[in-house]
Parts: structure tokens; sequence; C-alpha cells
């Protein structure tokens, strides 16, 4: 079988989810800098002492915090107005359709295995192949749903803390933005590590990574990971 | 630490003009309706003579506002033992305003943030006393550095009879203290924490760090299964086979 390429990702796509990633990790690490209390710091005092460190002190460590978080939320909205037809729409219709008793049966099997590995698959009397998946894999689609829905309300509580800074607003409203925005960083965060490990270290997953880059995908890797997909498009 | 900035109060002094309460407004910016101190009243004796007492934030030792602030905005300067407000990390979420027993934070209305007495900074800067300090006709306020043996505050602690005014569920170890006999000692309230801040420290973070925990681990055993135990399918020997088993 020969190495026939086939086109996985455009290169807005390539370019939003390494933008994403970036900006990600700069907020996440400026984030957790900025909760400096040791009733709530989650990783303890010394990351919020360290961040403001390199950053000269807090208030720069909140304007860092603060330009990025507008970047990100300002050119993800420019990628949905213009390509809502394209990529964004695509990726919301995908990430939403499930087909229940397949992806039960893949979650399952696909944790055992990833988890215990094939001799316990098969000891606890269940064929090696997993069930076919579309474009994600209900995985993929369970990461995906709440890193949107969460980076919605991120955005949202966090431009609610900022406007605190310029508008009077009920306390109670900037307090629960607070705790709003901490827990579905968290959340998104647990996810983002086994998303980061499923597509970069897990044996088999480098023409996933590698796509991350060219935008294609071997024919053969799609037909084995993505097969409702590959059906479509053949 | 050798500087400790303090107060010492003798409130039999004091007869309700409200300068030091004029003057903190004019020197400090704030704005009519808002006090970054105050003089409270009691009766006191059986001809029930009124009594005042002036007052603004303690300086606390144990400052319950500090530990409120989830930015670590509010802070404890330690090169002078003032309690402060950073304006450019305060996000004017109100945390600290029912942390204080004594009602000293509001929320600026203007610079939007929280405000609150800062012993006059800017005053301190040029060597001079705190407004309200300056401005009292009758001398009830005495501030200094109350680690400087020598100083004012000092020797009036040590030879006078002095009272913390402090509420008994949340002492903070106030650093104003007031002459005996001062009146009214029941004012100060229960530190309060509002209730996103007992979610987050009870519930929230411990199920959100459990949660990356617990991913995290799983991921570790992946990796760990990955690398000692390989990934290799039993039938992945059988060529013909192969294709039946990719993930």
């Amino acid at each position: 079988m020969g190495k026939k390429m086939i086109k996985r990702h455009t290169a807005v796509s390539i370019f939003m989810h390494w933008f994403n990633a970036v900006c990600w990790f700069f907020l996440l690490a400026t984030g957790v800098g900025l909760i400096r209390n040791s009733d709530l710091d989650p990783i303890g005092g010394w990351w919020p002492e360290m961040m403001r460190g390199i950053f000269g002190g807090g208030e720069n460590l909140l304007s860092a915090h603060v330009v990025c978080g507008s970047l990100w939320i300002v050119v993800f909205l420019l990628f949905t107005l213009v390509r809502l037809r394209k990529e964004v729409g695509f990726f919301i219709r995908e990430i939403f359709t499930f087909s229940p008793a397949n992806d039960i049966l893949w979650i399952i099997k696909k944790g055992i295995q990833m988890t215990m590995g094939y001799r316990m698959l098969a000891r606890l009397g269940f064929e090696p192949k997993i069930p076919e998946q579309g474009f994600y894999n209900i995985g993929q689609k369970l990461f995906a749903i709440p890193a949107m829905l969460g980076g919605i309300v991120i955005a949202a509580t966090g431009i609610v803390m900022y406007s605190s800074k310029s508008m009077t607003m009920d306390p109670a409203i900037v307090q629960w933005s607070i705790l709003i925005h901490f827990v579905m960083a968290g959340i998104v965060f647990a996810g983002l590590l086994i998303h980061i490990y499923m597509a970069s270290i897990a044996a088999g997953e480098l023409p996933a990574l590698l796509s991350m880059f060219t935008g294609t995908v071997p024919e053969e890797y799609a037909e084995h990971h993505h097969k409702k997909w590959y059906d479509e498009i053949k | 630490m050798n500087v400790q900035y303090a107060m010492v109060i003798d409130s039999a002094r004091c007869f309700d003009c409200k300068a030091c309460v004029i003057a903190c407004q004019i020197a400090n910016g704030v704005p009519p309706g808002s006090y970054r101190n105050w003089i409270k009243g009691a009766t006191v004796g059986d001809l029930g003579e009124m009594h005042f007492q002036p007052g603004n934030c303690m300086h606390c030792e144990d400052p319950t506002c500090v530990q409120a602030c989830p930015t670590g905005a509010t802070y404890r300067d330690e090169k002078d033992g003032t309690i402060k407000v950073n304006d450019g990390l305060c996000i004017n979420c109100g945390s600290c305003v029912p942390a204080c027993p004594y009602g000293a934070r509001y929320r600026h209305p203007e610079k939007k943030v929280v405000d609150k007495c800062n012993f006059c900074e800017e005053h301190r800067a040029r060597g001079e006393s705190p407004a309200c300090v300056q401005v009292c006709p009758t001398k009830a306020r005495t501030f200094g550095n109350i680690l400087d043996p020598g100083s004012e505050v000092a020797r009036l602690l040590r030879t006078s009879k002095t009272v913390k005014v402090v509420n008994k569920k949340t002492d903070t170890k106030p650093n104003i203290s007031y002459l005996s006999g001062t009146a009214p000692m029941d004012w100060p309230v229960e530190a309060r924490s509002p209730a996103y801040s007992e979610l987050w420290r009870k519930i929230a973070g411990p199920v959100v760090k459990g949660l990356a925990g617990i991913t995290g681990l799983g991921v570790l055993v992946m990796l760990g299964k990955q690398l000692m135990v390989g990934d290799t399918p039993p039938a992945f020997t059988h060529e013909k086979h192969k294709e039946d088993f990719h993930g």
C-alpha cells in the first residue's frame, strides 16, 4: 500500500490550534499566578511568587493575562465570524454528533486497552477491534465539548472580572466569576493532560501529531482511526 | 521589620467635631458618603453622658482582609507594617469588605477598587503625620512607630493603661490602642468570608485538584504501560489481520 496522503486540517485550523495552545499555556501559567491566597491557590504559594517575580509584580502579571486573554477572545471571535461556514461549523457539527451505543463501547474498550492493554481486553471477553469513528472519535469529542463550552464561560467570566476595574458591579457577580473561571479552567486542564498524551505520546498517534503541522494524514491512518470519515470522503 | 506604625487614641479628648473625617476625605480623595475613618458614639455612666471614639483601619497583625483577598491585592507592607491595597491588582470584587470586623473598607465608586486607610502614605513620605492626626484640635490621636522605644506611641503604651477594641470571635490583633475607659467596646462584627470563597476552599478547590490529579495519574499509567509493557496487540504478529486491530 502506497503512502497516499489525505487532507485533514486546513491551514486556518492548524494556525488556530497552535494559537490556542500557546494562549492556553500562557493564560494557565499567569492565571494560576494571579491566585495569591493560601486558602485558594491550587499548587501552593511558590507559583504566584515566582510568576510575580518574572513579570515584575502582580499588576504586570494581571496586565499580561488580560492582554493575552483579550487577544485570544478577539482572534476566536474573528475566526468564528469569518469561518463559520467552514472550520467552525464543521467542528461544532462533528463534536455534537454521537452514536451512543457505538461510542460507549469505544470508551470502555479503548479505556481498558490504553491502561491495561490488549491482553486484559481479551481476558474480559472483548474483541480487540474497536467501534468505527467519524472525523473525531468520542474521546476527542468529550474533550472538544468542554474545551469549547469551557472556553466561552472562561472568556465571559474573564470579561466580567476585568470590567469590574472600570465599572461598578455587584460584588457577588464578580466573586462568582472568579470561582467559575477557576473551575472551568481546571476542568479543561484535566482534559488537556489526556489530549496531550493521546495526541503526541500514545503509540500509533504520530500521524495525528504530524497532521497538526502538515494538514494531511496517511490514507491508511484515516481508514483505521476514522473509518466513517474516510468512507465519506473516499 | 523594625517599623510598625500604630496609633494610640485618647477617646476622652474627642468631642465629635469630625475634623479628622473631613481632613481624611480631602487628603485621600474619599468621595462624599464614603469614609476611611469614623467617630463612634456611646452613652456612658449613670447620667448617660456621651463618649466619642475615633477610629480607622486598625492595620491588624492578623488581618482577615488579607486572607480574604483572592489576588494578593490587599497585603501587609512589611516595610512599615501597614495594610495596603495594590490598586493595579485589585479587581474590586469586594471579598475583603465583609472580612473586616471594623467596616474599614469600601468599594471606591470612582476608582473602582477597594479603598481604605493607609495611614496617609503620601503624607508620611513627606515626613508628615496622617491628616487625621494633624488636624485633631484636642490631639486625641497619637501616631508613630511602636517598635521605636523613643516614640510617643511607644511611651504611651508603656505608661498608660490601654485596651484594644476587638470582636471576641475575630480578634485580628489590631494596631490601634485606646486609653482604657473608651466606649463603645462591642461594635466590631465577626469577620465573614463570602460564600464563593467558602465553596472554593471546601469543595471546588479539592474537586478540581482531584480531577486534574486523577487524569494526570491516568496519563502516567498509560505512559507506564506503553513504555514497560508495549502497545502491540497479540494479533499484530499476523500481518494479514493487522488492519483489524488499529484504534
